[in-house]
């Protein structure tokens, strides 16, 4: 603890003067009323004895005084050391994307700087090493006193775009003095050795920067056939971390979230992101979850999600004819979640296609297959379906190089039967299919053996005779089928193998932005700010031309964010552009200081005047005490009041036999405990709006410890990593059930949602068994659950498509109600509202009437569970009406 | 208002009907119920006694003088009320209360006023309060009545009982702290002595005049007058307050004998049955004067 002005102090001196006048003073006499006052009013005369202050008291009003006089020297707690060096001093603060993350705790660091430096009174100078928003150049401010820089320092926000070190070098060299560096930790560029060279030939220099550099970059995601790669950048360092993306559509709601482990010494993670075709169209946003800097957000435009394929048939004449035509069954495979397109190869060539399929076309040499093998080369997808015409005429634009002719197999001819699939090996983008068992292939075209002919096989037959081959071309590649896109040669096109396989394949290729067709520069549209929100672009912003959009570098004039018209968005990204972290080492020669131990400066002054003050006014009561003005009762009173605000704070604690309440089992999973609760929080206030119920907030609970006799509804996710249950937690969920308590067991990976939550259902028997579960029948909306408030059809949770299973209706015990109800609808993912009132997750396949009818299936759900079968007698009024009027 | 009046009624409920000594009946004769234990004008029945020639002979008792030989008058006995007039400072140094005190001096007084009041009724007497419009009442339903005139009966300024009209030998309570001069309360009770009228005066203090127990520097400040006296130290002038106290009620107790009444002092933490008692004595005739 110092003293910003010591020399107060000096008037402590004065206090014993203080002490001798208040000795001196005698107390006010008391007041007293008395009607007999006419006979004590000749009583004066008695000698005086001076009356004296309690000791007690002169204590008190001693300790205030002094403590008014400390307070006044304004006594700092955590004050820092003082800066090093004398005159003014240079802050040289790392305002660029990396320093985002932990900006409020930088802003605070450098508060403290400013504090030291105005202790010292000495002016500050102020420079920042990013770019500014204007587009101007970096360059240091004048040398200001501290009180008129800190409100520039204030308004710093960190910039979505990295660094320049070469600029600050720059802006560095010529000045001297001392000088502050608040470090993000990254070098951002080769220029950062010239940078440091900088700051230490300016002055005495303190670094002050975080133990571990924190930031993480995320990179573009890789497109893979069957997941979308994600790819996280950050400093190497000595142990493993893990951080999680946020997969989030165009509304800011999460459609998954990806954990990933950071591994110790390697700069770059790596993790899939599995997702269902339409979801993937659906991504908009990737997030590093907690993060909040430009570099943690990732936009997919257009690019990610838009694959239009072109089809072009040998014979064009037949290829549409229904059932045999060439084109017919790819169509049918394609359309329904691509955008085909059909024509001449020239007419296809000329727009854009992320995929070309070729089905049984040969491209002779000339300028047409120079431009295909252009196109190719440039990223594109050649799928091509062999036939007769390849067979007789292999061109160049093939994966392997062919035998002439086809071969047979099975027939009226031959010995051999039709060859079957063998399971896709594990490198090809198919791995992980299953293979249907009567697929079943007939005739086929050869490729010539070959070394690398293994490598080249993405399927095969059971012989081991490749069916589908690819290699790649510059940055595209080109997949051949074997067999022909029609049922001739097998059965391939008519099982659900070959819509899955076309789906990976078009998965695998390179999606196209926008119709580009218009050369107008591309205006941006929203732009990412340093905490890695989208807002309106700075003015400073200008357009991209569209044929320098991929080589444009994030920066004042170009912010990451979407450009472009509505119909044609393009994202330009942070990651892919800015130099990935690399953790710098503290400055040599520097003063080190860790960002974690700058706390800001503490004055105490105002918290001891404010106890002299409490001092002071407990001396008055005092006073009138003794003066008789003030009652002991009145006194109490006060000091009851005081103590009564904590004695009302105990009162509220929540009594789960006071209100009803949901409750959810607590899995120990932080992530779905928290979507439990969030889903009941949200259901319960759907409820409370809805209907007559009034439901509180909802509660963990364990079965086994704690006490499930207040609760009506237990919700239970389980994920597939669940830990079987205790004897006693299987007891009690048995007497839960056995006296009216209902249990919604979710294993949230259902119907539209198959593929989240792998495992979980697998789990289920293993974690219930010991249950009393009653025999089981899917949900139907004849069911009473179905028609409890809401009369409902379906009953879809953040998913959809999946049976619901209840007790068999049947079922006398309990007055029918089914002590279980079994689902994979993930509903507490649906009914979340998080802190903002939002609904985080998002419904799929989607739409606000999924999520409106999953809210009615929970509101269904609370009443069947409050009222049981009550409503069941209303399933028979039609029929009881048709009696009546008989 | 209900809730004193019956503390009054129960505070009086252990005493008998209180029998004014009335000496000089016959100018304040009053119908009442209350016999005089001789001969007169009643309704009840007092003796039967021989005729003698010269009483009317519409006095003879036919039914008893037909069981012998004699003829007897039906005498009743004679009934008259006796006429008191209650009074009770009701300054604003009445209703001061000291810290330890149980009442105020105004309720104490107001309190054995209306308890005697209800003795009072009980044996038939006429009470009305000493004011400027005071009614006389009887009966039990009177004490009602007198609660609510005391009630309405406007604050005393200076101390005193007012100079009202009051009929000729009656009696007169005054219930006051009596710690005004002297001289003005010998001409209000000269005054009213000369009525004539017999009376008591009863002295209510609180326990905090009695005794001045305060301790150390403190400012008395008069209550409902602007006197104050600053007194250093309270425990040392004690015992010269004691002294003067003793004056006052000696001076006090030598005016009522001056004329012929009776004092008494109370004080506020003593059971006000005392007081009733001394009051009680003081009214009931002396065996002489029966």
């Amino acid at each position: 603890m110092i003293f910003a002005a010591p020399w107060v102090l000096l008037a402590l001196a004065a206090l014993p003067l203080l002490w001798w006048l208040l000795r001196v003073t005698p107390p006010a006499p008391r007041r007293e009323s008395f009607p007999a006052v006419r006979l004590l009013l000749g009583l004066t005369s008695v000698a005086e004895t001076p009356a004296r202050t309690p000791w007690w008291l002169l204590l008190l009003r001693m300790l205030a005084a002094g403590l008014v006089i400390v307070g006044i020297a304004r006594p700092l707690l955590d004050a820092g050391p003082g800066l090093p060096g004398s005159g003014p001093v240079l802050l040289v603060i790392d305002d660029g994307w990396a320093s985002a993350a932990d900006w409020a705790r930088r802003m605070q660091a450098a508060d403290a700087v400013l504090d030291r430096a105005e202790r010292d009174s000495r002016p500050v100078a102020l420079l920042t090493t990013a770019l500014p928003e204007d587009g101007g150049p970096i360059r240091a401010t004048a040398t200001l006193p501290v009180s008129d820089l800190r409100p520039l320092v204030a308004a710093l926000r960190p910039k979505p775009w990295p660094v320049d070190r070469a600029a600050a070098a720059r802006a560095l060299a010529g000045a001297a003095g001392s000088a502050v560096y608040l470090a993000d930790g990254l070098s951002d560029g080769p220029a950062y050795a010239d940078f440091a060279r900088a700051l230490a030939a300016h002055g005495p220099l303190t670094d002050l920067r975080a133990p571990v550099a924190g930031a993480m970059l995320l990179l573009p995601p890789r497109a893979e056939a069957d997941a979308l790669v994600l790819r996280v950048a950050h400093p190497v360092r000595e142990f493993d971390e893990t951080a999680a993306v946020l997969a989030q559509s165009g509304d800011g709601r999460t459609l998954t979230r990806v954990a990933i482990t950071l591994p110790a010494g390697s700069a770059i993670a790596e993790v899939p992101l599995r997702l269902p075709m339409e979801l993937r169209n659906r991504l908009a946003t990737l997030r590093l979850e907690g993060q909040g800097s430009a570099g943690s957000v990732i936009l997919l435009d257009e690019q990610w999600r838009r694959r239009p394929v072109g089809i072009a048939a040998g014979d064009a004449a037949s290829a549409q004819t229904p059932l045999t035509g060439q084109a017919f069954y790819l169509k049918r495979a394609l359309e329904p979640y691509t955008e085909v397109r059909e024509g001449e190869l020239d007419a296809l060539l000329a727009r854009d296609v992320s995929v070309l399929v070729l089905a049984d076309r040969v491209v002779p040499d000339g300028p047409e297959r120079d431009k295909l093998a252009a196109w190719v080369e440039h990223g594109g997808l050649l799928v091509r379906f062999a036939g007769p015409e390849v067979a007789g005429h292999p061109d160049g634009l093939l994966p392997v190089k062919l035998l002439e002719g086809d071969r047979q197999l099975g027939g009226a001819m031959s010995w051999g039967q039709p060859a079957t699939l063998a399971p896709f090996p594990p490198g090809s983008p198919f791995a992980g299919l299953t293979v249907p068992a009567d697929v079943r292939v007939t005739q086929q075209v050869l490729a010539e053996p070959g070394t690398h002919l293994a490598g080249q096989t993405w399927a095969k037959l059971s012989d081991g005779t490749p069916l589908v081959t690819a290699s790649a071309r510059g940055a595209g590649r080109i997949v051949l089928f074997h067999v022909t896109a029609n049922a001739d040669w097998s059965d391939l096109p008519l099982s659900g193998l070959f819509v899955d396989m076309l789906r990976r394949l078009v998965a695998l290729s390179a999606g196209v932005a926008g119709e580009s067709a218009s050369a107008a520069a591309l205006s941006p549209a929203a732009t990412l700010d340093g905490f890695g929100a989208l807002v309106p672009p700075p003015s400073a912003a200008t357009p991209i031309a569209p044929g320098e959009f991929a080589a444009a570098l994030p920066g004042p004039r170009h912010p990451p964010g979407l450009y472009g018209p509505e119909n044609g968005r393009r994202a330009l990204n942070l990651g892919g552009h800015a130099p990935l972290p690399e953790a710098t080492l503290p400055l040599a020669g520097a003063v080190q200081e860790s960002l974690a131990d700058s706390v800001p400066e503490q004055p105490i002054g105002p918290w001891l005047i404010a106890l002299a003050l409490a001092l002071l006014a407990a001396d008055l009561l005092l006073s009138l005490r003794l003066r008789g003005l003030l009652r002991p009762a009145g006194a109490a009173l006060l000091a009851l009041a005081l103590l009564a605000a904590p004695a009302r704070a105990q009162e509220t604690e929540q009594n789960p036999a006071l209100l009803t309440r949901l409750a959810f089992v607590v899995t120990g999973d932080e992530q779905m405990d928290s979507v439990s609760r969030m889903g009941l929080a949200g259901l319960s206030e759907y409820v409370n709006r809805r209907t007559a119920a009034q439901l509180g907030d909802p509660a963990p609970v364990t079965p086994g410890t704690d006490d499930l006799s207040f609760y009506p509804l237990l919700y239970w996710p389980v994920s597939a990593d669940a830990q079987p249950l205790s004897g006693a937690a299987v007891a009690a969920l048995n007497q839960f059930m056995s006296h009216g308590g209902v249990i919604l067991i979710d294993t949230r990976g259902g119907g539209s949602g198959e593929g989240f939550a792998p495992g979980a259902a697998e789990a289920l028997p293993e974690l219930t068994r010991g249950l009393a579960i009653p025999p089981l029948a899917p949900l139907t909306p004849q069911h009473v659950l179905a028609r409890a408030f809401y009369l409902l059809q379906d009953f879809p949770g953040r998913y959809t498509g999946d049976t619901v299973w209840v007790g068999r209706d049947q079922d006398r015990a309990n007055d029918s109600v089914s002590p279980v109800i079994i689902g994979a609808h993930d509903w507490a993912a649906a009914w979340a509202v998080d802190a903002n009132g939002r609904n985080p997750f998002a419904t799929i396949p989607g739409g606000a009437r999924q999520r409106v009818m999953a809210y009615r299936f929970g509101v269904n759900l609370v009443m069947y569970a409050l009222t049981g079968n009550y409503k069941g007698d209303q399933v028979h009024v039609p029929s009881l009406l048709e009696r009546l009027g008989q | 208002m209900s809730q004193s009046l019956r503390r009054a009624e129960s505070l009086g409920a252990h005493l008998p009907p209180l029998l004014v000594a009335a000496e000089r009946v016959a100018a304040t004769v009053a119908g009442g119920v209350h016999g005089r234990r001789r001969v007169g004008q009643g309704d009840s029945f007092w003796q039967y006694r021989p005729f003698y020639p010269g009483d009317p002979a519409t006095r003879i008792d036919w039914r008893v003088s037909a069981r012998s030989d004699r003829t007897y008058l039906r005498e009743t006995e004679w009934e008259a009320a006796q006429t008191v007039c209650l009074w009770r400072d009701s300054g604003p140094a009445m209703r001061w209360r000291s810290a330890g005190a149980p009442d105020a001096k105004a309720d104490r007084a107001g309190l054995i006023l209306l308890a005697l009041a209800a003795l009072l009724l009980r044996s038939g007497e006429r009470v009305r309060l000493l004011a400027q419009q005071g009614r006389a009442v009887s009966g039990k339903a009177g004490l009602e009545r007198l609660a609510e005139s005391l009630d309405r009966l406007p604050d005393d300024a200076d101390g005193l009982p007012p100079q009202a009209e009051i009929p000729r030998h009656a009696s007169v309570v005054l219930i006051g702290d009596f710690l005004s001069p002297l001289a003005g309360i010998q001409a209000r009770i000269a005054a009213l002595a000369a009525t004539p009228a017999s009376g008591t005066l009863l002295q209510v203090l609180d326990p905090a005049e009695a005794v001045l127990p305060y301790e150390g520097r403190v400012r008395f400040e008069g209550v409902g007058r602007s006197d104050t006296a600053l007194i250093p130290r309270v425990e040392s002038v004690r015992g010269a307050y004691a002294e003067r106290l003793a004056a006052q009620q000696h001076g006090l107790a030598a005016i009522c004998t001056a004329v012929g009444w009776s004092f008494a002092v109370h004080r506020t933490d003593h059971p006000p049955e005392s007081a009733l008692l001394s009051l009680y004595t003081s009214l009931m005739p002396e065996p002489r004067r029966r």
